[in-house]
């Protein structure tokens, strides 16, 4: 189990980080979602130890993360951070001898996570050579050479084809099977939602709320209809909750969707209203993130 | 310690450019020179010009080592490894002596092979070895120590490299490297006292000949070290600012 408690960051006069505080649960994977700069960077090198002089306290299993705990961490940083001269093997048994993995179990974990990261046939080519997607896996191989408990991603799939993302993907779950603590620093909404259990909302340094994801869906987002049709009046779905415009349709957001639904239809049938598309429309953590600071993470 | 420098003296061992500016061009500048300053015909003036010469560029060539070590230093803050390092078990300390010793490996190694290379296509007499040894030991720490203060203090590769060729170059015109000291006015000969090629040539002449007395080489061997000291704490102080920078 990984407490953050209380941390605060500032550079200069400006605070990184007001007053965090999360618990994260062994064995699950919890996502850190907020926009640039709200302050998941920064969270994730205080927890890894590259920054240490902030306020507050950050324990891994109750005990302060000093070199032997970090012995239980892995980090996969949000650049490729790779040494580009030599061979993915090498750039592995570089990783696995930082964290002492020595001998014949070195040469193993290295044959191990050239398997899981899909890399085996390329083990000897220069990192130079590799595609974005294959760097990025090696990025992610690297922190797993010591075999961590507790596996920090900070914005793993940036800029990869969708092949590598599928594969980062299953990755992760593996992790999670194999009952690994992962950390997934992301503003990419849907990707969270699919593969983690919990979320903390970070923005201007700020946590807004955290939990279980299937909790917070249920708490703040509300289901909601789209709406697409000629000579609908958006008067009369404001009878049944709030309506916003997007690119000539209606959005409806209601707690009473599929009675909603009912009546919109009866009412276009009876007025012989032509309706091009109407669609339930499931809440998504990005509503929640909308519901709770008023902006899309992309704004 | 032992996983940077493997990996540090790989990616030495591949890289082109140090083998070009550590023995090519060395080996090149030595042939050339000596081809122009050996034209007359008494043979003894030219040989004590090559006992001259091959030192120089010796105690010359040794100091763009610094070259890379800035380049190192530099692109391992930008790119992120020192940061991502921070976050392994592997001591801050750990990682400066991971990354500098393996350039004390190389000078060692440029140093030797030079000396061979004069020996065998100008037979340059190394009459006391032991003690050229001892002496390529202590400008190889000199040399490293200043080329580690400047990669940890420069901001940028371009400045790291100005400064390595006002420090290889002006101090070799300074020291004697390129023509004999006396043939320079006497401020500049005061200058050379300060400077450690000046003392490296002399001293590595002296052993060349074997002609080194026991007080003149303790004195050499304790003005680079205290150089070398003196760059090496320089380090030591701006290696936590190095460290604060390449993690933010």
């Amino acid at each position: 189990m990984l407490t953050i408690n209380n941390v605060t960051k500032h550079y200069d006069k400006t605070e990184a980080l007001k007053g965090v505080s999360i618990t994260i649960p062994g064995g699950t994977c919890y996502g850190l979602v907020g926009p640039n700069g709200a302050g998941k960077s920064t969270l994730i090198k205080m927890i890894t130890s590259i920054i240490r002089d902030y306020e507050g306290k950050i324990e891994f299993n109750e005990k302060r993360i000093t070199d032997k705990t970090k012995q239980k961490l892995g980090y996969v940083p949000q650049d490729i951070i790779l040494e580009e001269d030599i061979s993915a093997f090498s750039n592995l048994q570089l990783f696995g001898r930082l964290y002492n993995v020595k001998g014949n179990s070195l040469n193993q974990r290295i044959k191990e996570v050239l398997a899981l990261i899909g890399l085996s046939e390329r083990s000897k080519d220069k990192v130079s050579a590799f595609s974005g997607g294959m760097k990025r896996r090696l990025n992610i191989g690297c922190a797993l050479m010591h075999n961590p408990d507790l596996i920090i991603m900070d914005e793993p799939t940036v800029g990869i084809d969708p092949q590598s993302r599928k594969y980062i993907f299953k990755m992760i779950e593996d992790l999670k099977t194999a009952g690994k603590t992962v950390i997934y620093a992301s503003h990419y909404m849907e990707e969270v939602e699919k593969l983690c259990d919990y979320v903390a909302f970070l923005d201007r340094g700020e946590m807004i709320e955290n939990g279980a994801i299937s909790e917070l869906l249920q708490q703040y987002a509300v289901p909601s209809i789209y709406v697409k049709g000629s000579g609908i009046p958006q008067d009369k779905l404001e009878q049944y909750g709030t309506v916003s415009q997007e690119e000539g349709a209606f959005i409806l957001y209601t707690e009473e969707a599929l009675a909603a639904m009912e009546h919109i239809i009866s009412y276009c049938r009876e007025n012989r209203l032509d309706v091009e598309r109407m669609e339930l429309v499931h809440p998504r953590l990005e509503d929640v993130f909308f519901r709770l600071t008023g902006s899309n993470l992309r704004d | 310690m032992n996983a940077i420098m493997i990996v540090e003296l790989k990616k030495h061992l591949q890289d082109k450019g140090l083998a070009f500016w550590m023995l090519i061009l060395p080996i090149l500048f030595t042939i050339l020179f000596i081809s122009v300053f050996t034209t007359g015909d008494n043979e003894a003036v030219n040989q004590e010009i090559i006992q001259s010469i091959v030192p120089g560029y010796i105690v010359m060539f040794v100091f763009f080592i610094m070259i890379s070590m800035v380049q190192v230093f530099i692109k391992d803050r930008n790119k992120g490894m020192t940061a991502r390092l921070a976050s392994t078990p592997l001591k801050s300390y750990y990682y400066l002596l991971g990354k500098w010793l393996p350039f004390t490996f190389i000078v060692i190694i440029q140093i030797v092979v030079l000396f061979l290379f004069g020996k065998v296509v100008y037979d340059v007499s190394l009459g006391q070895p032991i003690i050229l040894l001892i002496l390529s030991l202590f400008i190889t720490f000199t040399v490293t120590a200043i080329g580690l203060a400047m990669a940890l203090t420069v901001n940028t590769e371009n400045m790291g490299i100005a400064i390595t060729q006002i420090i290889a170059l002006g101090g070799a015109m300074l020291s004697g490297l390129w023509m004999p000291l006396e043939m320079m006015p006497v401020f500049m000969q005061t200058i050379a006292h300060f400077l450690p090629q000046y003392w490296a040539h002399q001293s590595f002449q002296d052993a060349m000949a074997g002609t080194t007395q026991v007080p003149e080489l303790l004195q050499t061997l304790g003005v680079l070290f205290a150089i070398g000291a003196a760059a090496f704490i320089i380090a030591i102080i701006r290696y936590p600012y190095f460290l604060k920078r390449a993690v933010k």
